[in-house]
């Protein structure tokens, strides 16, 4: 075992967290606020708004 | 946070949040690209000798500032996250902005793995030198995607600004070796015998043959675009950056090429994996050694970086249309980021990243990037013609249309020639891809879409419809 | 009339993206697994390999010393290996046709949706002749 073996468990130690963090807040998310709230984007908000392109 | 979810009175809407400035636009598009050059351009030395690299370094370089003119003008007149994928979708159609789509999640997702992969291979390279041999790569391939995934979930403005940091480094390492070689610093004198002994040994064929692995010096800087819709005034930054952008790829570029070929032979620097760390290790200086590398794992980093939150906001975009499952247009309600494709896309990373050669998923990559660039072309002739300069106002109009779109033509024929060298297989391959996708699309996947809400932009009926 | 888009089910929703996802992977694996991918050099090794024989000056050289790469047998391969550009003819025609004729596949197909969508976006147009 020298370093290198020690990064190379670090390594997937983070990836684990990182990869959970993820996950766990995605679930929670997903579980907490509607789905129609979620996806209630659109495209062109800004046009919409600010950049009316006008002459 | 509080002011999203209490105000219950009107039904309140989540949009990716708009905190970017030029610097970050920047950021974005150099940040992708920066990597071609500390790795992968030099295959086009390898492909038709030193001048070949240098010519195909100034036609890519040409190619590519025809891209950017021709991004600035549409992108900056329709400000959409998904960039191309939004112009295709107001400017040609459906169809051909389902296929732009495909073509920006395959070329960044692609990209992003083969950053992963020079991740891996870096830390080999370097565990070697210090005596430890036989170093699991996958470890720290799975760590540089699963952090820069989580880097990008938590918001667009911590993202990219640490981008700017990072992208600003490795620029400024590969300023640094150039001052250093110029005051002498190198134990081995700049070398370009090369040049006039053995000028282009593949004959012309060899420049345009070399212009498949030119590509790589700028390949991505049209992924400012996917910015558009978190950009503070999409109008002025964007052309703003991207043009900032490209000049200082161009530069990057050149002195890249002239470090390189001048250090290390062509018949090495023509297969070397990471060739400014090479030149690095040729001036025998230890700190310029250090120098690049840190330089080099930046530059991926970057790289990967920027390719996650583009691949995530074209994903993102075709989902909010249905031209995929809806579920992926979501938003975060604090973070104000697509989260939900940010995190799809990870795995498939991963499966790339972890199953695929390198050259496969290079080629992949420049193959899609290729074809956008081809959609470009008739893109802008369109948007000029549906929409004159006189009838809506754009934040930028680009100069001596239709010139730069045929020069691009006229280059994107030639790369494609140039791909075909070696690599036409998996061009047909491809090509079988989009052309199975897109029938899938027409006859299957369209009717879930809703069609007069895809076009969003203020703009009067075009000319001609 | 504006058009009402099915609604799609979770199980609908899920099969739509393995389908793009087993496409995309097939693709890449494909060319792979049929021993079609990549371009090769091939090495003209040279008998007796010199620095002078393999047309590497003194600078050179010392390059390569700092490489690491002392003996010149070792690069042999690397320095005498070239690209085969030669391709036929019939190879570039298929891949001409396919190209272009997925442009003009997907710019056409595209061109009758983009109708649709205008005609719904602005209202129906009675187009002359």
């Amino acid at each position: 075992m020298d370093i290198w073996n020690f990064l190379e468990y670090g390594a997937w130690a983070l990836s684990v967290i990182f990869g959970a963090f993820l996950l766990i807040d995605l679930i929670r998310v997903d579980t907490t606020y509607d789905n129609d709230l979620l996806t209630s984007s659109r495209e062109g908000e800004i046009e919409a708004t600010q950049e009316r392109h006008t002459i | 946070m509080a002011n999203i979810t209490n105000d219950a009175a009107k039904p309140e809407r989540l949009q990716l949040l708009r905190v970017l400035g030029p610097a970050h636009v920047w950021a974005l598009g150099v940040g992708i690209v920066l990597v071609g050059e500390y790795m992968g351009w030099n295959f086009a030395v390898g492909k038709g000798g030193m001048i070949a690299g240098l010519v195909a370094c100034w036609v890519a370089g040409l190619l590519y500032t025809c891209v950017a003119m021709i991004d600035s003008e549409v992108t900056s007149t329709v400000a959409a996250a998904g960039g191309q994928y939004a112009q295709a979708k107001h400017i040609v159609g459906p169809l051909m902005a389902f296929n732009v789509g495909l073509f920006l999640v395959m070329a960044y997702t692609m990209l992003e793995a083969a950053n992963a992969i020079t991740v891996g291979f870096l830390l080999d390279t370097v565990a070697g030198m210090t005596g430890h041999s036989g170093l699991h790569q996958q470890p720290f391939i799975v760590l540089a995607i699963m952090f820069l995934a989580w880097l990008n979930y938590r918001g667009v403005l911590a993202t990219l600004t640490f981008n700017l940091v990072i992208v600003a480094v490795a620029f400024t390492a590969i300023c640094v070796l150039f001052f250093a070689i110029q005051f002498g610093a190198s134990n081995v004198p700049l070398d370009f015998s090369a040049v006039t002994e053995e000028p282009l040994p593949y004959g012309w064929l060899g420049i345009v043959a070399s212009l498949h692995f030119g590509l790589w010096y700028y390949l991505g800087i049209e992924g400012t675009c996917q910015a558009a819709e978190e950009v503070r005034s999409p109008a002025r930054s964007l052309p703003y950056g991207t043009m900032a952008g490209i000049m200082t790829l161009l530069i990057a570029a050149t002195l890249t090429w002239y470090m390189c070929s001048g250090l290390i032979p062509w018949e090495y620097l023509g297969q070397a994996g990471t060739p400014l760390f090479d030149a690095a290790r040729v001036t025998g200086n230890v700190w310029l050694m250090v120098l690049l590398f840190i330089g080099t794992i930046f530059a991926t980093l970057a790289s990967a970086n920027g390719c996650i939150n583009d691949a995530s906001r074209a994903w993102f975009s075709m989902g909010r249309d249905r031209y995929l499952p809806s579920w992926f247009g979501a938003v975060h309600p604090v973070y104000r980021t697509p989260y939900r494709s940010i995190v799809f896309l990870v795995p498939i990373a991963l499966i790339f990243a972890l199953g695929a050669p390198l050259d496969q998923v290079v080629t992949f990559s420049i193959l899609s990037g290729l074809l956008g660039y081809t959609f470009m072309t008739f893109n802008m002739v369109m948007f000029r013609r549906k929409w004159p300069l006189d009838t809506i106002k754009r934040g930028y109009v680009h100069p001596f249309h239709p010139l730069p779109t045929i020069i691009l033509l006229i280059l994107c024929s030639s790369a494609f020639f140039a791909v075909f060298l070696g690599y036409g297989t998996q061009l047909i391959a491809m090509m079988c891809f989009y052309i199975i996708a897109s029938l899938w699309f027409h006859f299957r996947r369209y009717q879930y879409v809703r069609r007069g809400d895809q076009f969003t932009m203020p703009w009067p009926r075009p000319q001609g419809y | 009339m504006a058009y009402e888009p099915k609604k799609q089910g979770l199980a609908a929703q899920i099969f739509d993206v393995v389908t793009l996802l087993v496409l995309t992977v097939g693709a890449l694996y494909v060319p792979l697994y049929m021993g079609l991918a990549g371009a090769a050099k091939t090495p003209n090794p040279i008998e007796n390999p010199t620095w002078e024989a393999l047309g590497q000056n003194a600078a050179e050289q010392r390059q390569w010393e700092a490489l690491g790469i002392t003996d010149p047998a070792s690069v042999n391969d690397m320095i005498t290996a070239r690209f085969d550009y030669s391709f036929s003819w019939a190879a570039l025609i298929i891949m001409i046709v396919s190209v272009v004729g997925y442009f003009v596949l997907v710019v056409r197909l595209s061109d009758r949706e983009y109708r649709e969508v205008l005609d719904e976006r602005f209202g129906s147009k009675r187009k002359g002749g």
